[in-house]
């Protein structure tokens, strides 16, 4: 490809690691990926801190938000920092021509909701059933 | 993108030889505008978690809205493609924001106004 938006620059394209500039086009699209994880991050925080600080208490529970909300804050910080582990082995991977290595935070943001829920929800029961 | 219509089979096409019919292929330039899309609805993300923080942390929460802007600024500076140092150390700043903004968080539902202490 010869025709990349923006041009190349020679001073900056050998910083970090070798191989070649890729098509610019799978940059932005690797970025955009990127920035969709961050996305995801921020809106678990924010979540996470609504949770703790505007649900009301649960009946006899009142430790109970914090359960919920504080594995939603971390979980967020963990999604941040792998989404920019996971660009930058893409970028590694496109600059040298390899194939895309596989994602696992689809895998890791399933599990950890679904046992987030799970806890949602046994909290929920719980403060019904009412504690002893 | 576009449908098959020839023999090639979707997807089976080497990366980088897209169907002249592709419009990314006549404009490259798409794919920039969607990335700065795709910055500026994560500042929007960053001035909702900004605006959240700002209920109880005027100051954190300014700061995260200070911030916010300047993540909008980032995705539009000129020589996005091609420069990969420039382009870490932006996405590396995301990243240690968000970081920064859990540890606040996590202060915050913990010692936040409203919140029953611990026992």
């Amino acid at each position: 490809m010869t025709d990349q938006p923006g041009g190349r620059d020679p001073a900056t394209t050998s910083t970090d690691d070798d191989g070649t500039e890729p098509d610019a086009r799978y940059t932005f699209a690797n970025e955009r990926t990127f920035l969709a994880w961050s996305r995801t991050s921020l809106a678990l925080v924010v979540g996470g801190l609504a949770i703790a600080q505007l649900l009301p208490p649960f009946p006899g529970i009142p430790w109970g938000r914090h359960v919920i909300g504080t594995p939603l804050i971390l979980l967020g910080c963990a999604v941040s920092v792998i989404s920019y582990l996971e660009w930058k082995a893409s970028q590694r991977a496109l600059r040298h021509g390899q194939p895309l290595p596989r994602s696992r935070l689809p895998q890791i943001l399933a599990i950890a909701i679904m046992v987030i829920g799970l806890i949602a929800a046994a909290l929920a029961l719980l403060s019904a059933v009412g504690v002893p | 993108m576009s449908p098959p219509t020839g023999e090639t089979p979707a997807g089976k096409e080497p990366a980088g030889k897209e169907p002249a019919d592709d419009i990314e292929y006549a404009d490259p330039g798409l794919a920039r505008e969607r990335t700065e899309l795709a910055w500026t609805r994560t500042a929007i993300g960053f001035a909702a978690l900004g605006a959240a923080v700002l209920r109880y942390r005027p100051v954190a929460g300014l700061l995260v809205l200070v911030l916010s802007a300047v993540v909008w600024r980032l995705g539009r500076l000129p020589g996005t493609a091609g420069a990969g140092a420039v382009r870490d150390r932006r996405l590396l700043l995301i990243t240690v924001t968000t970081v920064g903004v859990s540890v606040v968080a996590l202060v915050l539902s913990f010692l936040g106004p409203g919140i029953v202490p611990l026992r």
